[in-house]
């Protein structure tokens, strides 16, 4: 085999601590991997397994800290010293996604190599070819779904040649059909390549056929079982199984019994709690330069939520199922069709669902999101179970019974006083459907609850469901899980909605769409020194006038093609801020400057100066050429040019995080109040949400990005190029017109004067 | 509940000699790499060596300025009611409303604690700010450019080593008043001096109190929310409150 051919592995007395932690995560791991072995590495909840992995790839110290003592070796080498010798794929699909196209993000790691541009686009295709992704390499990541992520972020390790390749349970999100088309691809690369593999995963089964050793880790990640997988099943699958392993071959574990006391059902068992009549869902996402972009998520679908049953909801992701949840529920606005109560539950004035007051909506809905750590609000457990109930204004005595029954077989008792955010990603799902519960709620929304659980967490989620279900509540799942299927009361399956693919009609580019990044951000900039330059309100209209026509002048979109749409809507949109802004400013100068108004209008109009190039410009300044043109003609610093991008390509799905935040408060009966004290406790607990949010995703890309060599990448090569073209210059010298007819206009009133 | 309290007092002493070496400064990232190898402890520095920015820094302060850019743009639209009252009641308690903008500086430098966080965050929650559609346009890059610098600048005169109430209420104060000058000379021309000087005071003033005062509590709840794990804010929260 070639060089490239997998590398061993050998772990020594590693222990680590983070900081935060009494005991290690990690205390004294040994294990040795051949070159070229295919393992699976198993483990209950807890038992460190995406830990030691992480640790496989020199990667502990990147997103964390704490006390990190033995020796990982790759080869005879440390894992980081040679970039990308280690390719890593994480659960969240899309969670590794650094550039705004596919080929420029599997180019990523070519890029921190240092690879000249035009050797980067072999191993870019040959990579994408070998993971069987057949989409244009302009794509955008965003568009793929999550099969199809998974695959480019494996693209993307391979590129780099590695010799070993970690998969930290990449299947966990992916349905059934998606997740076996991704191991069949990982089985032919790792096979052709002749790579080390390790694949952390809950569900073993699958990937039996498909690795030669079965590593199972205990307490503190130290092996307990390790061998030939059908023989370690065979000596140790019951002690596996007690231990919470998905042992194949085993029953399905049973939902726990749980003893809680509940009120009577509001609405009669299999009458239907909400009804969804022929309901559209349209998903606007707006990405920097405000192209804000429609799609329908959901068209035309009828469902009936009964109480007292288990509905599931099935299909492939991008289905929509989430927004339908959404729309069952309340939580969105369906673009097209009804949403009605059953009666018991309706309001006296007919409100739609979605304009049900925080109180009102939480006392019919509860709602646990894929992301179930948006909806924690509290500072401790204990206030988190308890917190809708307070809202709805449940029994204290009763809520505390509840929430007692339901901490206690959660195997969240003894973290009572802990902050919720401390939690990990499994007790924290199981707090916020504990917090979710308490106050029985009419109807139940689930995003797949059974994600990442192993056999014990699986069956008290399940055990809490079906006690919710008992009690005469209607329970709405979106789930992939077969197992949940299997117990549910009906299924309702969603088809993809059918891509209407638009032939792509040549549309004509506007001329300021014709400069590059820099050359507009120079221009827009030339205003700043204006100020200085107008004294009279006179000149300062003047030159309004002038950036108006200039405005227009370079909006035009001449040559063949349709008329882009919308331009103008675009920038008297975009004014309003700007003018308001003005405005105000205007209006302090006439308080303070002796009630004049020539000189407030005076000031008025030169903050529209300064802010009506800005308007015009910037929706066309495209954020990933601004990087490379930052990076490769102002000679900025490489890695926070890419942090910066790698940022603003987040931008989307911050705001997507913030809007869950929000409306997970309202679902949960907080927040709403009308007073400035309530509007401020809102607005800053959605804010605080969202940076505890961001930051998290910054860590985790952070892994992503070192494992591809980001690292030590200061001297790096850029896969986009960053001409200067006669545009550019035509821009930036059109950037000096306001500057000039300022100029003019006030040497021609001083010439007005003299002479008049 | 009491040991806590004395926990986050020590931890936030400006003049504290943790950096020596106290009995609670945890031990950072020992282990393999260029970082501390057994040395003396390093509670309150930034993890690493000072100069070497590592990839979790960049984009820590990289997301928290989209951050805060998505933040200020909201504000930005939110802040014309009360900022009318205020201007209508005296025009330059305007500075009042304006703190919040300084507060990207602020915190970017505690959380980071290397030199140019405080700049960089600042700057890149203005590009963020402005390429949303904000008031200001990209006169917002310039503005943000000069609060990165007045904070970077408080930090620097604390020679990076120094992260507590103290060092947040100085960058809060020095990130006002190049914004006041330029805002003088850009929005504010036809005021009187002594207008123009007082609003400076009070930008100073607010932006000690909210940016460095609000920007610190605001490090302090990220660190115990455990966002801040490879930092230091987040390092000191989680060894005082180990589960």
């Amino acid at each position: 085999m070639s060089s490239l051919a997998g590398a061993p592995v050998r772990v020594e007395h590693l222990t680590w601590r983070p900081f935060g932690r009494r005991a290690p995560v990690l205390d004294d791991v040994d294990l040795r991997i051949g070159a070229g072995e295919r393992v699976l590495l198993v483990g209950p909840s807890g038992s460190g397994k995406s830990t030691l992995l992480r640790a496989l790839g020199g990667l502990l110290l990147t997103a964390d800290s704490g006390d990190l003592t033995g020796v990982v070796t790759i080869d005879g080498r440390d894992p980081q010293s040679v970039a990308g010798l280690v390719g890593l794929v994480l659960q969240d699909p899309g969670s590794g996604v650094v550039a705004t196209s596919v080929g420029r993000d599997v180019a990523f790691g070519l890029e921190n190599l240092g690879l000249p541009r035009d050797a980067m686009t072999g191993p870019v295709s040959r990579a994408l070819r070998e993971v069987h992704l057949d989409v244009p390499v302009g794509a955008p990541p965003s568009s793929l779904s999550g099969g199809e992520q998974q695959r480019l972020a494996l693209a993307g390790a391979l590129a780099l040649g590695p010799r070993v390749l970690l998969l930290d349970e990449p299947l966990a999100m992916l349905d059934a059909e998606t997740a076996a088309t991704m191991r069949a691809v990982v089985s032919e690369v790792v096979a052709a390549r002749g790579l080390t593999l390790v694949v952390v995963e809950h569900r073993l089964g699958p990937w039996l056929p498909h690795v030669d050793r079965l590593v199972v880790l205990g307490a503190g990640g130290r092996p307990v079982a390790d061998g030939a997988p059908y023989d370690v099943l065979a000596r140790q699958g019951d002690d596996l199984t007690s231990a919470g392993i998905w042992v194949p071959g085993r029953a399905e574990p049973e939902p726990i019994r749980l003893e809680i006391p509940w009120d009577s059902a509001v609405v009669a068992t299999g009458e239907a709690v909400v009804t969804a009549q022929d309901v559209t869902v349209r998903h606007r996402s707006r990405s920097l330069a405000t192209r804000i972009r429609e799609t329908v998520a959901v068209r035309d679908v009828t469902l009936a939520v009964p109480a007292g049953r288990l509905t599931a909801l099935v299909g492939p992701s991008g289905a929509g199922k989430s927004s339908l949840l959404g729309a069952v529920g309340g939580l969105l606005e369906p673009a097209a069709g009804t949403v009605t109560w059953a009666p018991e539950l309706a309001l006296p004035d007919q409100t739609p669902p979605h304009r049900l007051a925080p109180v009102d909506l939480a006392r019919r809905v509860a709602w646990v999101p894929q992301r179930a750590a948006s909806t924690l609000i509290a500072r401790t457990v204990d206030d988190e179970v308890l917190t809708t109930a307070r809202a709805v204004a449940l029994d204290p005595g009763v809520a505390r019974a509840r929430a007692d029954v339901l901490l206690d077989r959660l195997g969240l008792a003894h973290l009572t006083s802990a902050d919720p955010r401390q939690l990990s990603g499994g007790e924290q799902r199981r707090l916020a459907l504990a917090a979710a519960v308490v106050h029985q709620p009419a109807l139940l929304l689930t995003d797949e609850p059974t994600v990442g659980q192993d056999r014990h967490t699986w069956a008290a989620v399940m055990g809490v469901v079906g006690s919710l279900r008992a009690s005469g509540s209607a329970v709405l799942v979106t789930t992939h899980d077969a197992g949940v299927v299997a117990r549910a009361d009906a299924v309702h399956t969603l088809a993809a909605p059918a891509h209407r693919t638009e032939p792509p009609t040549a549309t004509a580019v506007p001329l300021v769409a014709r400069a590059g990044p820099l050359s507009l951000l120079a221009a827009a900039l030339l205003v700043l020194p204006l100020p200085a330059l107008l004294h009279s309100w006179q000149q300062a209209l003047v030159v309004v006038a002038a950036e108006l026509v200039l405005g227009a002048t370079v909006l035009a979109a001449p040559g063949p093609g349709t008329r882009p749409r919308g331009r103008g809507r675009s920038v008297l949109r975009r004014l309003v801020a700007p003018t308001v802004g003005a405005l105000g400013v205007g209006w302090s100068t006439w308080l303070l400057g002796g009630h004049d108004v020539a000189v407030a209008v005076g000031a008025t109009l030169r903050i529209v100066t300064l802010t009506l190039p800005s308007v015009v410009v910037l929706p066309y300044v495209d954020p990933d050429a601004l990087s490379d043109h930052l990076a490769q003609r102002l000679l900025l610093p490489a890695r926070p040019v890419v942090a910066f991008s790698a940022a603003l390509g987040r931008f989307q799905s911050f705001g997507a995080l913030w809007a869950e935040l929000a409306l997970a408060r309202r679902v949960r009966g907080v927040g709403g109040g009308r007073s400035p004290a309530a509007r401020a406790r809102d607005v800053g607990g959605t804010t605080f949400g969202l940076f505890v949010g961001v930051l998290g995703a910054a860590a985790v890309l952070a892994l992503a990005m070192d494992a591809r060599g980001f690292a030590g990448a200061d001297r790096r090569t850029w896969a986009g190029a960053a001409p200067w073209r006669r545009a550019d210059t035509v821009a930036v010298l059109l950037g000096l017109v306001p500057a000039a007819v300022a100029a003019a206009a006030g040497a021609a009133g001083t010439l007005g004067t003299v002479l008049g | 509940m009491s040991t806590t309290d004395t926990n986050d007092t020590s931890d936030a002493g400006v003049g504290n000699t943790d950096k020596t070496g106290g009995p609670r400064s945890p031990r950072t990232t020992a282990g393999p790499g260029p970082d501390n190898r057994g040395g003396p402890p390093l509670a309150l520095r930034a993890s690493g060596a000072l100069l070497r920015w590592r990839t979790i820094d960049l984009l820590t302060c990289a997301f928290l300025g989209v951050a805060f850019g998505v933040a200020y743009w909201a504000w930005s639209l939110a802040y014309q009611p009360p900022s009318t009252a205020l201007a209508t009641v005296f025009p330059p308690l305007q500075g009042i409303t304006a703190a919040p903008w300084l507060m990207a500086g602020v915190v970017g430098g505690l959380v980071i604690r290397r030199p140019g966080a405080a700049l960089f965050c600042e700057l890149i929650a203005a590009v963020v700010e402005a390429l949303v559609g904000n008031v200001w346009g990209l006169s917002t890059l310039w503005s943000g450019l000069l609060q990165g610098a007045g904070a970077e600048l408080a930090f620097l005169i604390l020679g990076y080593a120094s992260f507590g109430v103290g060092a947040a209420v100085l960058a809060g104060a020095l990130s006002a008043p190049f914004e006041a000058v330029y805002e003088w000379y850009a929005y504010w021309t036809d005021w009187g001096m002594a207008y123009k000087v007082v609003y400076l005071l009070i930008l100073t003033a607010s932006g000690a109190v909210v940016a460095g005062g609000v920007g610190w509590l605001l490090t302090r709840g990220l660190a115990r929310a455990g966002a801040l794990g490879a930092f230091p804010p987040g390092q000191e929260q989680r060894e005082a409150r180990a589960v």
